[in-house]
């Protein structure tokens, strides 16, 4: 399990947030292609890292949506200086296929942080960040998110015990037969359920709902070593639109700014979770070796 | 209740207008943001009216397990393909427990199987569509006691609904997530193109949102009923002891 030793998921769920909140943001607003580039390395490099083999499932789905939408757009934006070829009688041009790209590059590059989010932020870290700010809403979702897997354990075990009888959804030909016993199926879900509600939110209200706050599985307060980095996210991802260079034009010709120190601050933010690991790994061998 | 007035008049009279001027002012993609932002503004006052209302044990419960529900009743269907019934049962919650809980399980539902399949860039607008949805069938057919005594009627009414909703409301908004997320530059021929490429897909969402109202529509809003009176929740009024 090479998420568990991920070090920068053991952080305060706080910083997770916001240093997502901060590189998705910046992956969808900017345009600038060296920044897109360096994004998707880092966030393809620390998908990789958090999931292994299934970074190349998940960049293969999404080399031809990459193509597509770079292919696409020039289609619908006739403006740009270089025609590379006329199309339905309206112009193909470069800046256009270049701007195209750079969509599609964004449009890959938001994608994989949120497989990265997906790993490191899970649900009970996402309802800990706001139980108490929203406290019925993130029990609703806390709640929610435990009888999805109750229920459909449920529905396996109704669909099972009426194939047992004959009348299983596999064992019809028909499509609306079909039709007519997942609808059954689903009745007898949502009759199990809504009894079990009750007794649930009886047991709930005897055991004190509402009347104190509500505590979380992950009962942590901010250490220093959360505050560092949190300062490191805020005021990294404060420096790339201060220190410039952020801005890339392609109409009527592609101008790029040249890179400055805000391209190093943002490089350095994209690779905070990727420093921890190595810092990590690299501690880990020197103890080992220690032994 | 003032609170959650004074937060709902904010976000629609200050936050969204503010993120629409900013949305066109700023230079780079902002648009994806923007549209981002609003349909999350747009979704707040709902949340801020529930959590400033300080929900009763069961109604929290009663949502919750209909918005799980929604979220685990595509696997009754699992050998239909593109069979996806979640709308149909926010809908029917919707139905029966009025608009504003419609709204609230479409869109936590949405938000929690997501957890499962992944958050994406699309989140917020199919909490937002789903939410829609639920919302909608709520303002339409909450309280229809004469119309539920005439099975007919409100069967045809219920399918209808179903399909128009989504192939209308529920489809069009999932698609304009696609229009953000995908084209460098908004424009009406992209949006036209993206609305259009998903219509087919909308047609058979749709289908099987007004096939599931069909079957399951009545018997459902029947079982959610019989729980109001029994057990007395989400009836509407505030001074049921619970």
């Amino acid at each position: 399990m090479s998420m568990k030793r991920d070090p920068f998921s053991q952080y305060h769920p706080l910083v997770c947030f916001l240093y997502f909140v901060a590189v998705i943001l910046f992956g969808a607003v900017l345009r600038h292609p060296a920044y897109i580039l360096a994004g998707c390395v880092a966030a393809g490099s620390y998908y990789g890292l958090l999931r292994g083999r299934s970074l190349w499932k998940l960049l293969f789905g999404l080399i031809p949506l990459f193509l597509l939408v770079t292919l696409i757009n020039p289609l619908f934006n006739p403006r740009g200086a270089h025609v590379l070829f006329r199309l339905f009688d309206r112009p193909f041009t470069l800046e256009a296929l270049c701007y195209g790209g750079v969509t599609a590059g964004s449009f890959t590059l938001t994608f994989l942080w949120f497989g990265c989010y997906n790993c490191v932020l899970t649900g009970d870290k996402f309802t800990s960040l706001f139980a108490n700010r929203i406290p019925a809403l993130s029990l609703l979702l806390v709640m929610v998110l435990r009888m999805i897997g109750e229920q459909s354990r449920k529905l396996k075990q109704i669909l099972h015990a009426r194939s047992g009888i004959g009348k299983g959804i596999t064992q019809q030909s028909k499509t609306s037969e079909k039709l007519r016993h997942g609808v059954t199926a689903l009745s007898t879900l949502a009759d199990r359920a809504l009894e079990g509600s009750v007794v649930t939110a009886d047991s709930m209200r005897a055991r004190g709902y509402g009347c104190a706050k509500r505590s979380s599985f992950y009962g942590t307060s901010l250490s220093l070593r959360d505050g560092i980095v949190l300062v490191l996210i805020l005021s990294l991802a404060a420096c790339v639109p201060l220190l410039g260079g952020l801005s890339a034009d392609f109409d009527p010709e592609v101008r790029i700014a040249p890179l400055g120190w805000g391209f190093v601050a943002y490089c350095i933010l994209l690779l905070i979770p990727i420093v921890l690991r190595i810092k990590e790994a690299l501690l880990w061998r020197r103890l080992r070796s220690k032994i | 209740m003032k609170k959650s007035t004074l937060w709902s008049l904010i976000c629609i009279c200050l936050l969204i207008p503010g993120t629409l001027f900013l949305g066109t002012k700023l230079p780079g993609r902002w648009y994806y943001l923007t549209g981002t932002l609003i349909i999350i503004e747009a979704m707040l006052p709902f949340f801020f009216q529930f959590e400033t209302r300080r929900p009763q044990a069961r109604e929290l419960v009663c949502i919750a397990v209909m918005a799980a529900l929604a979220a685990v009743s595509r696997g009754a269907f699992a050998f239909i393909p593109h069979f996806k019934p979640i709308v149909a049962v926010v809908m029917i919650t919707g139905m029966s427990f009025g608009a504003e809980a419609g709204f609230l399980t479409g869109a936590v539902s949405a938000f929690a199987s997501n957890f499962f399949f992944g958050q994406g860039p699309f989140t917020p607008w199919q909490m937002m569509a789903y939410g829609l949805g639920g919302f909608l069938a709520g303002l339409l057919f909450h309280k229809r006691k004469r119309l539920a005594q005439k099975p007919v009627l409100h069967r045809v009414l219920l399918t209808g609904f179903g399909f128009l909703s989504v192939l209308l409301v529920v489809g069009p908004v999932l698609d304009l997530c696609s229009v953000f997320t995908m084209s460098s530059q908004l424009s009406w021929n992209m949006t036209v193109l993206c609305l259009s490429s998903g219509f087919f897909i909308n047609v058979t969402h749709g289908i099987s949102c007004a096939l599931t109202l069909l079957l399951l529509g009545r018997p459902l809003m029947q079982k959610l009923e019989r729980l109001q009176t029994k057990y007395g929740i989400l009836e509407g009024s505030d001074e049921t002891p619970v």
